[in-house]
């Protein structure tokens, strides 16, 4: 999504002076606040890689804790050799990538808009967006509206209603406006028009900001199973999530009034749920380190300065 | 109490008897099925008990299916030729995940986009759907259903298809049919902590205090019995098994309302005398820390961990849950045995509590306009009533994944396994050839619903078997109407969560049983007492009305 | 940003050429639509494909929530069959448990604003102070990975954690005190909730702080420090000030959304006896209302909730533009 030649070294925060002995007892202090936070996050984490590469008696009797007991990864196999599994990870990849497109152009283009202060009719526009944050539809005209647009079994029934999220457009419109406006100003008295602004001028002073949505709208493309769920009707055209989902929810929430039918009582191992978890997390976690590069980038000072 | 009890049979095989009566009089009218000449594409001339159903053309029907995780829906299933070469039917399935498979029904009956057929429907949750015409009134076209009328007539079934009737005297689920109940669900207990101690397999739950007792004293530092299914409802089995002992289930076989026979109405299950007992007994299991408090939160995991490492010897479960979860757990333990119990026996005798009817299938009412719409139903006769078809669903084709003793009877292949008879075979008769898959195989014959069982489930299932159906499992029927359900459904939501709350808290001890009294005037608060009145109004009415 | 075809301005806006920009000084006073439309097309035209997917996507549906006053029966008329007023609104409002329910809403969500706000901030200002930049970056990743896992599986790791032989109770009987079974107290379970809350959020939450970090003018730093001001004031004077639009703007929505606390985590670790405490909105409605069909009846509650939501943010939004001056329109 974003430009590769954003890909420069960020600069550098300037040498400052000589930290204080108050300033150095505090870096101790916060190192450890810090590894505090990895360790609390990390344990949960850690447990589930642990059981996905143990055996099922393991891990119903509470020995797996940070280390795999009785090692294998036949699990792995199990769900890796699954046809459908794979079928489903593509589809993921494939629902991500264009609905954050298009969710990005939209947000972008109207968190823009938004962002002009002068403009006429600027209030109305913003009330539009917030107001739905607020009030919706409800489950089933939604249904029917994706159904008879046609959008049922593609890959627009996911993209389409989700397109803009307002918390989104909001926090990328209060970006825009901090943003200077001398730029724009003199580029505007170049001559450029305003797609010309915000496409060589703006933008590529948004990256940090761009970046974090590119970040926002993918994780929560990758992880929304409702709107498949809803909207699919072909197991060969769910995301990853609503497999994973049937595997951990399945036995849970069963409450009918007399028996459980014979067939449907069985649990899924608990490996082969772990298994899945971390195959299903495990590439939004690669991918994001390299957007984040973004974050603590000084690319926006260099640019007014210079 | 034996007399009571004796009598209270009686009263209910009178009643059932005046409801097989009364079905025959309203009759289930034939003549929509009469008005039905432009529907009969592809359907049969004659069909009837014994036929094989086989469409005269080749027709399709939409279906909504519930996709199991454990044996995920494929589309080159064995299943699904075999099926189309004997009816000449293909289903399109529309693959729903099992976890959120009411939630996808909801949405799409209600947006009118259901498929035509629309299985696993448990009985009461058609009910928010008939009012609207959505689903189709089936009752009106059983006379093209030979096999469903015939199970019901030889099976004696009418007691609990009229108790699936709504207001207007129809029902608009077709149940899956036992012809005899089915327990399965009981005590799984630790064997040989029981030979340990000396002790027999107890037969009636003052013999499991017994038990429970004798193993505390051994082992003081444990709870002997810690329980699992406490999601979402706390121990929703456990309530329901125990609670049906004693003759007011709670948990999963909880209703508002339980029909007394004897007395000839229904009184309210969780405020019943029968109800403290079972209550009074679970307490007296936690305030001598014989049953684990956290029984009634804790995930299922947790108490099958608590079981494997010894930490407990007691826990409940059904035969799937002994073969799949429980053994395989404690496989580390080569001197643990684990054993199902035949259901403890309680106050109400020696009952067997299941009822049954299972679930079924619902029909979504643009069936009816349909051109093969009598095929369909005569499709449906053939798969889900027919001895055939139940075969067929269960068992597969014979040569493949079966073959037959000399008593003919059936025997799964060498090289197919199902829930662990052949643990080696190749072939899984559920995963890679789609049967006896949940969606199609239920009910039938006792000699087909225990096909598969080990034969210490067999065991079991002759004693368990033996017992009486509860005199409250087919209660007559006693529907409301709309705007009645309307407010029946806001006043069950609070009465169920106070219930389930309250039990709970006398149950550990969190409120003394002294405020029993207390608690029932609570209840009464909470409009007990309307919803009663409610309750017995619309059985005075159906009762005028329909016989 | 790749795609600059979909900007294109339609072909039905005005033939007229921009005006040059040097006007485009904000004029206050009366502006004729005319006008504005003639200076700013391109804008607008860039607002036009939003504004389509909010009015089909957003409003269209909205209708919908006509079935609050219309009796609506699931499989018939998606907008109810016939009306009934009040009468949904009524029943609830005379539902002595809706209004438990309600207060617990309130609570939950305060103590979940009060606590789950802030913690970001914090967070972000400690990385933005550390030196190495791999720690700083490792760290980082690490706080993020609790948004990834599933609420089911972060439900089942309460339960393991806080069960009389979990984590949680080991490190009690450590300090000599009394085990004992957290998820049956109805006075523990807000702590637990947000707690958990607060674990799983606040590494994501810092993300949009330090992007907001990275917008400040290192000079701004450079003057502090020759004025003599040590790293606290600087933080205090300077970098505060400066993600001070950030933080306002998802205060306020943070305000505005607080009534629609965790549905899916609650539905899956309360139980009867935290009922109490633990039951909000949500579940409620989930169990009268969707449960048994009854939508009519969660229509006219979640109404009621889009109501309160958005007289919070409005009030939050004024409050925040008079103090601060940041407002999100």
């Amino acid at each position: 999504m974003v430009t590769l030649d954003a890909l420069r070294r960020p600069t550098r925060r300037k040498p400052g002076i000589r930290p204080t002995r108050g300033y150095r007892a505090f870096q101790v202090v916060n190192a450890i606040v810090l590894t505090g936070v990895v360790v609390v996050t990390l344990y949960p984490f850690i447990n589930i890689v642990a059981r996905s590469m143990s055996d099922q008696a393991s891990i119903i009797s509470g020995e797996v804790n940070l280390l795999p007991k009785g090692f294998n990864v036949t699990s792995y196999e199990h769900v890796m050799s699954d046809s459908m599994f794979w079928r489903n990870y593509r589809n993921t990849v494939y629902y991500t990538f264009v609905a954050t497109s298009v969710a990005l152009i939209l947000t972008t283009t109207y968190a823009y808009v938004l962002s002009k202060k002068h403009l006429k009719g600027r209030t109305f526009l913003v009330a539009v967006a917030v107001f739905t944050m607020f009030f919706n539809g409800g489950l089933i005209p939604n249904y029917v509206l994706v159904t008879s647009l046609g959008l049922k079994n593609s890959v627009w029934a996911i993209a389409l209603p989700n397109a803009i999220s307002v918390f989104n457009l909001l926090v990328m419109k209060a970006f825009f406006e901090s943003l200077p406006t001398d730029l724009e100003e003199a580029a505007a008295v170049d001559g450029l028009s305003t797609y010309g602004i915000l496409l060589r001028i703006v933008l590529p002073l948004s990256k940090a900001i761009v970046a974090t949505m590119v970040l926002f709208y993918a994780v929560s493309f990758w992880n929304s199973w409702f709107s498949a769920f809803l909207y699919m009707d072909r197991q060969e055209l769910f995301p990853v999530t609503v497999y994973l989902r049937n595997l951990i929810a399945g036995s849970t929430g069963a409450e009918f009034a007399g028996a459980i039918a014979e067939t449907d009582e069985a649990q899924v191992d608990a490996t082969i749920k772990s298994v899945t978890i971390v195959l299903t997390t495990l590439p939004i976690l690669t991918v994001y380190p390299f957007i984040q590069r973004y974050f603590v980038s000084g690319i926006m000072l260099g640019a007014v300065k210079g | 109490m034996f007399l009571r009890s004796r009598r209270r049979a009686v009263a209910a095989a009178a009643s059932a008897l005046a409801l097989t009566l009364g079905l025959t009089a309203c009759g289930d009218d034939s003549d929509p099925a009469e008005e039905l000449s432009a529907n009969r594409a592809g359907a049969m001339e004659s069909y009837n008990v014994g036929d094989q159903f086989k469409a005269t053309e080749p027709i399709s029907f939409s279906m909504l299916y519930n996709n199991h995780p454990n044996y995920p829906l494929k589309n080159d299933w064995l299943f699904w030729q075999e099926l189309t070469k004997r009816t000449n039917v293909t289903l399109e399935p529309s693959a729903v995940p099992l976890s959120d498979y009411e939630q996808k029904r909801s949405v799409l009956i209600s947006a009118g986009d259901a498929p035509l057929i629309i299985p696993k429907t448990y009985h009461p949750q058609e009910n928010a759907f008939v009012s609207s015409g959505a689903i189709l009134p089936v009752s009106d076209y059983i006379d093209l259903m030979p096999n469903f009328k015939d199970k019901i007539a030889k099976w004696n079934m009418a007691p609990e298809i009229n108790g699936l009737r709504q207001s207007d005297g129809k029902f608009y689920l077709l149940p899956g049919l036992h012809e005899k109940p089915w327990q399965d669900y009981s005590l799984v207990v630790r064997t040989d902590i029981l030979q340990e101690l000396g002790l027999q397999t107890p037969k009636t739950w003052d013999e499991v205090y017994t038990m429970l007792k004798a193993m505390k004293a051994r082992y003081p530092d444990l709870y002997p019995f810690t329980d699992r299914y406490s999601q979402p409802k706390p121990t929703a089995n456990l309530w329901n098994i125990l609670g049906s002992s004693y003759g007011a289930p709670g948990g999963w076989g909880f209703n508002h309302a339980t029909w007394d026979a004897a007395a000839g109405k229904y009184f309210y299950t969780a405020a019943s005398p029968q109800w403290k007992a079972w209550v009074e007994y679970l307490n007296k299991l936690v305030s001598e820390k014989l049953l684990d408090p956290e029984s009634f939160t804790q995930t299922d995991d947790q108490a099958r961990s608590k079981l494997a490492t010894g930490k407990s010897f007691v826990i409940t479960g059904n035969a799937q849950a002994l073969v799949n979860d429980y053994r395989p757990d404690l496989s580390k333990n080569p001197a643990a045995k684990l054993v199902k119990i035949p259901l403890p026996v309680g106050p109400a005798g020696e009952v067997n509590p299941a009822p049954r009817t299972e679930n079924g299938v619902m029909i979504s009412s643009k069936a009816k306009d349909n051109k093969n719409f009598v095929a369909m139903m005569q499709f449906i006769d053939w798969l889900f009533y027919s001895d055939s078809g139940q075969e067929f669903a269960r068992w597969g084709i014979e040569g493949t994944t079966f073959t037959r003793d000399a008593s003919g009877k059936p025997q799964l292949a060498d090289d197919v396994n199902v829930i662990g008879l052949h643990p080696n075979a190749p072939k899984h008769l559920q995963k890679d050839f789609g049967f006896y898959n949940g969606i199609f195989a239920y009910g039938g014959k006792p000699e087909l619903v225990q096909s598969f069982f080990s034969p210490e489930e067999q065991e079991y299932q002759a004693v368990v078997g033996a017992r009486q159906p509860a005199p409250w499992v087919a209660p007559p029927p006693a529907p409301f109407t709309d705007e009645e359900r309307e407010q029946a459904t806001l006043w069950e939501t609070t009465l169920r969560d106070y219930v389930d709350q309250q039990t709970l808290r006398f149950i550990l001890g969190q409120r003394p049983l002294s405020e029993w009294d207390a608690y029932v005037n609570e209840l009464k608060s909470k409009n007990m007492d309307q919803y009663m009145e409610l309750q017995q109004k619309a059985y005075d009415r159906y009762k005028k009305e329909h016989g | 940003m790749s795609t600059p075809k979909i900007l294109d301005p339609p072909p039905t806006t005005l033939a007229q050429p921009p005006l040059p920009p040097v006007t485009r000084k904000v004029r206050k006073g009366r502006q004729s639509w005319r006008r504005a439309f003639r200076r700013d097309w391109q804008l607008y035209s860039l607002a036009l494909l939003p504004l389509v997917f909010f009015v089909v996507f957003r409003y269209l549906p909205m209708i919908g929530n006509v079935i609050a006053f219309r009796r609506f029966r699931p499989g018939g008329s998606i907008f109810g069959e016939y009306w009934v007023g009040l009468r949904y609104v009524k029943m609830f409002l005379s539902d002595p448990t809706f209004w438990d329910v309600f207060t617990n809403t309130l609570i939950l969500g305060g103590l979940t604003l009060l606590v789950c706000f802030p913690l970001p901030i914090v967070l972000a200002l400690l990385l933005n102070e550390v030196r190495t930049r791999y720690l700083k970056r490792f760290v980082q990743s690490v706080s993020y990975l609790p948004h990834f896992l599933s609420i089911v599986i972060v439900a089942g790791m309460i339960m393991q954690m806080l069960s009389v032989d979990g984590v949680v109770n080991q490190l009690v009987n450590a300090l000599g005190g009394e085990p004992s079974a957290f998820l049956q107290k109805p006075e523990w379970f807000r702590t637990i909730y947000v707690s958990s809350e607060a674990w799983q959020t606040v590494g994501w939450g810092t993300i949009l702080y330090l992007a907001a970090l990275t917008t400040i003018d290192q000079d701004l730093y450079e003057a502090a420090r020759i004025d003599g001001a040590n790293r606290w004031r600087q933080t205090w004077h300077v970098t505060l000030p400066g993600i001070r639009p950030t933080m306002m703007t998802l205060l306020i929505l943070n305000i505005g959304t607080f009534m629609a606390v965790g549905f899916e985590k609650i539905l899956l670790i309360y139980n009867p006896l935290t009922y109490e405490t633990a039951d909000v909105i949500s579940t409620y409605v989930y169990r009268v209302g969707i449960v048994s069909g009854n939508l009519s009846y969660a229509a006219a509650i979640g109404l009621f909730e889009s109501v309160i939501g958005l007289v919070l943010v409005l009030s939050a939004n004024f409050i925040s533009r008079r103090t601060v001056g940041t407002s999100l329109w």
